[in-house]
């Protein structure tokens, strides 16, 4: 898939570097507004203890949370928060894309892998910040889950997990894998983001429903029905799961086995899935059997309803979910690019969830009613200590709720504030820490170009020279004489092409391109000029037939200069730039370099310009460093 | 008998797009000229032509896999009058893609570099004293992948097909380019109606310097070999006898050679059985073909030819005249082809067979050569091992050449002394300065 792969090495040390210090800043900032929270609630509530008051007088408990979502939200809570910490191995940053994700959507259809591509390609495009992002955002919905109980907030929290569940179930898992061949529960279907974010959506049911008598059996029969499908699939000829090997060949669930048990892991583990392979490997008819059998037998019971079958059902479908974590998904969390525990974990939480909510309801309060404050405090709602309604039977009727611009006064906000209990002000600030991911997130996917930290990832930074260029005078396509002089007053970007290389130069002149496209409406102060790098091809027909191929022939502020080869030599010494014949029919080895010269005619910047991979993100990388750099000898950085 | 003096040669580069890295392509037909946008490299075949009094030349891949650009393409070169082989790839361009020569007649010959990675037009290469300078060249545009994309006529001037199914031709000297025609054009004309033109796979000039192109017939029993003259194009091919009647036939390979047009074709049957075909055009049009060499599911990956002794074959009057020839194919067939096919003849044999015209290298590794339409095709001794190119001549020579990685040897066929069987000795061992990690 074009775009998502950066090309770089997994454990590039600049930026890895770069990764962490993000990392570092942004735990920080999040720190920061920790305490910033903190000391405001705290002092608020000092200055007013008419707020502290009114947050403990209003306090007739609510309904109680019921086990089943206190269940999901602290389990999926838990499991954010870990995915978010497997979220800052070093190696993610280069590794999510080419990795995970182009694999995991490798076998999907070209639409599929289309819709991946996108987001692969902008996480290529800015690896450190993405990769920063995903940790604060999985991070910060972990904590969002376990802080907001009820209310609101927490039915935000719930709905946070749906929007990024649902988001990293289509970009980052392919859809769970759903339109490619072999799927299988035993290997994850349908995906454990989207469990995330069915979790999510049970999370942020509102209040009503979670006694609801039919929540339990729908839950249960929606698992039933999913589980009775993936019996069918798994019971489905032809899939290669009914064999163990297929002649030399290890079948499908044999060679995911063996394949999960080369994973850098603990000795132990991998022992025990190794062995598993084996197992399968011989008794691969057997095993499928029984996996049919057991599916089959749990989607019945589940859709059954009856709580006599569902019980022992949940037990045994537990038991079947850690085995197949441990010996067939091997956990997920390891070789330095698991992102997740896999998806037995959450759908066992689901499972169980699910047969807690069929409890019947608790015996409801006679006291009164309550909006508790603390549920309130989210500025729409803002609800102060005068606007508490405590409604009892035969209580006199409230008065009319303020409006919007006295809610949103200070006063009021600070009290609302005050009143807010602890909880609150943790899952504020875990909204801070989610909003510390998402908003350099948007902001990078909204930019036009790489970050310039896969080009210096690449070759190093750029040097910052100050010295009078070296003159020239040769001839551009047209067969013009152009001289440097000639372009003093306008910024020139400066680099060595051979015009029949068959790799770097036209990736060179494409970078050029796109930074002249990036410069927008100050690429008429820019020349972009390249000189003939080759002793042999260096013709004017030559550098016409390259900028031909490379769409430049149009370019208004393009000029591929060339000359005498006397002439062409002088001008690579005075520029360090070596050309030099390869023996046998190599291509000729020329030094890939790009200089900024001012206005003034002084060399400011020098860039080492090896284009490396060529992938879409070192090449708009490289463009983007070029345009700062030029931006920057305009005075414009 | 005076020996005409060799003007133009065009290299016969073997025209079967093998695939050789990719292992594809189980027919030995010219796949065409492929569509433009190249990923992995789809080579010529190898190909070497001799010069009488001049030079030999051949052209080998050497290095390692095309799929990676670790393969660059050499042009080696043997002088006339002497026994050593010399390195003379020109220099300046990457030439992972392919290289394909004509010859422009004494020591000249201009080479074309196949386009590969993101260069998308060919630079060219002329030399006129046997390799030892180059002065570049260009055509803007890629050259096709077929070994018979470049021929060289009267005057310098150049004929090339491009890999967007055109044929280009240059003014003298090669300077400038003007588009000759199009497949499409082509196909559309009477001639190319006739034959259902489905792709271009040659080119050449005839002896007297008209433009001829070849390519891939729909049409059974049709010869896809068309001449450029008045403005317009005719079929100028052989009328194929009537055994091959029901045959799809593709113009491997085409050139001229002295005032001789050689073609190598491919003759494919309903059922899928594949022979090859050789054909000589006198100065008159009129051509012979030889027996049917039947492939057995081979393919052709390299060829030879000699001009000077398909000259002096041809003139002598050997051949019969016009088609007659292909008659004697269906007689001398069985003899010369089963020899070719069983391997039962060529081994062993007791003398150096007569000096062939033609050669060809299978994918089985086997080697047979044709001395002209009257002659049977004869099965080599078993090549020496990597051999890659054979080279006939000058005269009954017969050498080849071995390429593994960047060691190049070269062989000879020869009788050892006091032996009357042919075996291959060894003549040169030459380390190839492979620029290997240069192009990627």
């Amino acid at each position: 898939m074009p775009g998502m792969n950066s090309g770089l090495n997994l454990g590039n040390p600049l930026l890895i570097a770069a990764f962490r210090s993000a990392l570092l800043h942004q735990g920080i900032a999040a720190l920061v507004i920790l305490g910033v929270l903190a000391l405001a609630w705290v002092s608020v509530r000092e200055w007013r203890p008419a707020a502290r008051g009114a947050g403990s007088a209003a306090g007739v408990a609510p309904d109680a949370e019921p086990s089943w979502r206190l269940l999901l939200r602290v389990g999926f809570g838990i499991i954010w928060i870990f995915d978010g910490l497997l979220q800052a191995q070093p190696s993610m940053v280069v590794g999510l894309p080419s990795r995970i994700i182009e694999p995991t959507a490798a076998s999907s259809p070209a639409w599929v892998q289309h819709v991946v591509n996108w987001a692969g390609t902008a996480w290529s495009y800015h690896p450190v910040q993405a990769a920063a992002a995903a940790v604060w955002i999985q991070v910060g919905i972990g904590c969002w889950l376990l802080a907001a109980r009820r209310g609101r907030w927490s039915q935000l929290a719930g709905l946070a997990s749906v929007g990024w569940g649902l988001t990293v179930w289509v970009f980052g898992e392919a859809f769970g894998g759903i339109f490619a061949p072999g799927l299988t529960w035993l290997f994850g279907a349908p995906g454990a983001a989207l469990l995330y974010a069915a979790a999510g959506g049970l999370i942020a049911m509102p209040r009503r429903y979670w006694h609801a008598r039919w929540l339990g059996r729908g839950m249960l029969a929606v698992l039933g029905l999913f589980f009775a499908g993936m019996a069918v699939l798994q019971a489905w000829p032809g899939r290669g799961f009914w064999q163990g090997h297929l002649g030399h060949q290890a079948g499908t669930l044999t060679g995911m086995v063996q394949s999960m048990a080369q994973t850098p892991q603990p000795g132990f583990l991998a022992a025990w899935v190794r062995g598993f392979g084996s197992f399968t490997a011989a008794h691969g008819f057997g095993v499928n059997l029984f996996a049919v059998i057991a599916l089959a037998l749990i989607g019945a019971a589940l859709l059954s309803g009856r709580p006599a079958l569902i019980r022992p059902t949940v037990i045994v479908m537990v038991l079947l979910c850690l085995a197949d974590w441990v010996l067939i998904e091997d956990m997920g969390i390891f070789g330095g690019l698991g992102t997740d525990p896999n998806s037995m974990i959450p759908i066992a939480l689901l499972v169980i969830a699910g047969y807690l909510a069929l409890a019947p309801a608790p015996a409801r309060a006679v006291a009164p009613d309550t909006v508790a404050v603390a549920d309130t405090v989210a500025a729409a709602d803002t609800v102060t200590v005068a606007d508490t309604v405590t409604v009892a039977s035969g209580a006199e009727p409230a008065a009319p709720a303020p409006g919007w611009r006295r809610r949103l006064s200070p006063g009021r906000l600070a009290a609302a504030f005050g009143s807010a209990d602890a909880r609150t002000v943790a899952a504020a600030w875990a909204l801070a820490v989610t909003i510390i991911g998402v908003f350099p997130l948007a902001a990078a996917a909204a930019s036009r170009s790489a970050s310039t930290q896969i080009a210096q990832a690449i070759d190093g930074s750029a040097v910052a020279l100050n010295y009078q260029a070296p003159g020239f005078r040769l001839t551009d396509q047209a067969g013009q004489p152009v001289s440097l002089a000639g372009l003093r007053g306008k910024v020139v970007l400066l680099t060595f092409l051979d015009p029949v290389c068959t790799s770097d130069c036209p990736l060179i002149a494409q970078e050029f391109r796109a930074a002249d496209q990036l410069l927008g409406a100050s690429r008429r102060n820019v020349e972009l000029v390249a000189i003939a790098a080759n002793p042999v091809y260096h013709a004017v027909a030559d550098t016409r037939a390259f900028d031909q191929q490379e769409g430049l022939a149009g370019v208004p502020n393009w000029r591929f200069l060339t000359g005498p080869l006397p002439a062409l030599r002088q001008v690579w010494h005075n520029y360090y730039v070596a050309a030099e014949l390869a023996p046998a029919g190599g291509m000729v080895l020329h030094t890939d370099v790009a200089y900024v010269i001012d206005a003034a005619g002084h060399t400011r910047t020098e860039l080492n310009f090896d284009p490396g991979p060529g992938t879409a993100a070192s090449k708009s990388s490289f463009a983007a460093e070029l345009t700062d750099a030029a931006l920057k000898a305009m005075g414009r950085s | 008998m005076t020996i005409p003096r060799p003007s133009r040669v065009t290299l016969p580069a073997a025209a079967l797009a093998a695939m050789l890295a990719a292992g594809c392509g189980s027919t030995v037909a010219g796949t065409g000229v492929p569509a433009a946008g190249r990923t992995h490299v789809r080579l010529p075949l190898v190909t070497s032509l001799t010069v009488p009094g001049m030079a030999s030349w051949a052209i080998v891949d050497m290095g390692g896999s095309s799929a990676a650009y670790e393969n660059f393409w050499q042009l080696i070169t043997r002088r006339a009058g002497t026994a050593r082989w010399t390195l003379a790839t020109p220099p300046g361009v990457a030439d992972n893609g392919g290289l394909v020569a004509a010859s422009l007649g004494g020591a000249a010959l201009v080479t074309g570099v196949d386009p590969s990675q993101d260069l998308r037009f060919s630079p060219l290469a002329t030399t006129r004293d046997s390799g030892a300078h180059w002065t570049p060249g260009l055509l803007p545009a890629g050259l096709a992948s077929v070994p018979s994309a470049l021929a060289a006529g009267t005057g310098g001037r150049l004929l090339a097909l491009t890999d967007r199914g055109l044929a280009e031709m240059s003014a003298p000297g090669g300077a400038s380019w003007a588009r000759l025609t199009s497949l499409a054009s082509l196909a559309a004309t009477p001639a190319g109606r006739s034959c259902g033109l489905r792709s271009l796979t040659a080119a050449a000039f005839t002896p007297s310097g008209m433009p001829l192109l070849a390519g891939q017939c729909a049409s059974r029993g049709v010869t896809g070999i068309f001449a450029y003259s008045g403005g317009g194009w005719r079929r100028a091919g052989p009328a194929l006898p009537a055994a091959l009647a029901q045959r799809r036939v593709s113009v491997l390979q085409l050139s001229t050679a002295g005032h001789r047009t050689i073609a190598l074709l491919t003759a494919a049957a309903p059922g899928g059985a594949v022979s090859l075909i050789a054909a000589w055009a006198n100065p008159g049009g009129r051509w012979a073909l030889s027996a049917p060499l039947p492939l057995n599911g081979a393919r052709v990956v390299s060829t030879a030819a000699d001009p000077g002794a398909a000259a002096r074959t041809t003139s002598t009057g050997t051949t019969s005249t016009g088609t007659t020839a292909a008659a004697a194919g269906t007689g001398t067939t069985s003899t010369g082809t089963t020899a070719a096919a069983t391997g039962t003849a060529g081994a062993g044999q007791a003398a150096i067979p007569a000096a062939s015209t033609v050669g060809v290298i299978l994918s089985t590794g086997l080697a047979d050569t044709i001395a002209g339409p009257a002659s049977p095709w004869r099965q080599l001794p078993a090549l020496p091992a990597h051999a890659a190119a054979l080279v006939l001549g000058p005269g009954p020579l017969i050498s080849a050449l071995a390429a593994h990685g960047s060691v190049l040897t070269g062989w000879r066929l020869a009788a050892p002394a006091g032996s009357r069987a042919v075996a291959w000795t060894r003549t040169q061992v030459m380390k190839v300065p492979v620029p290997y990690g240069s192009s990627s």
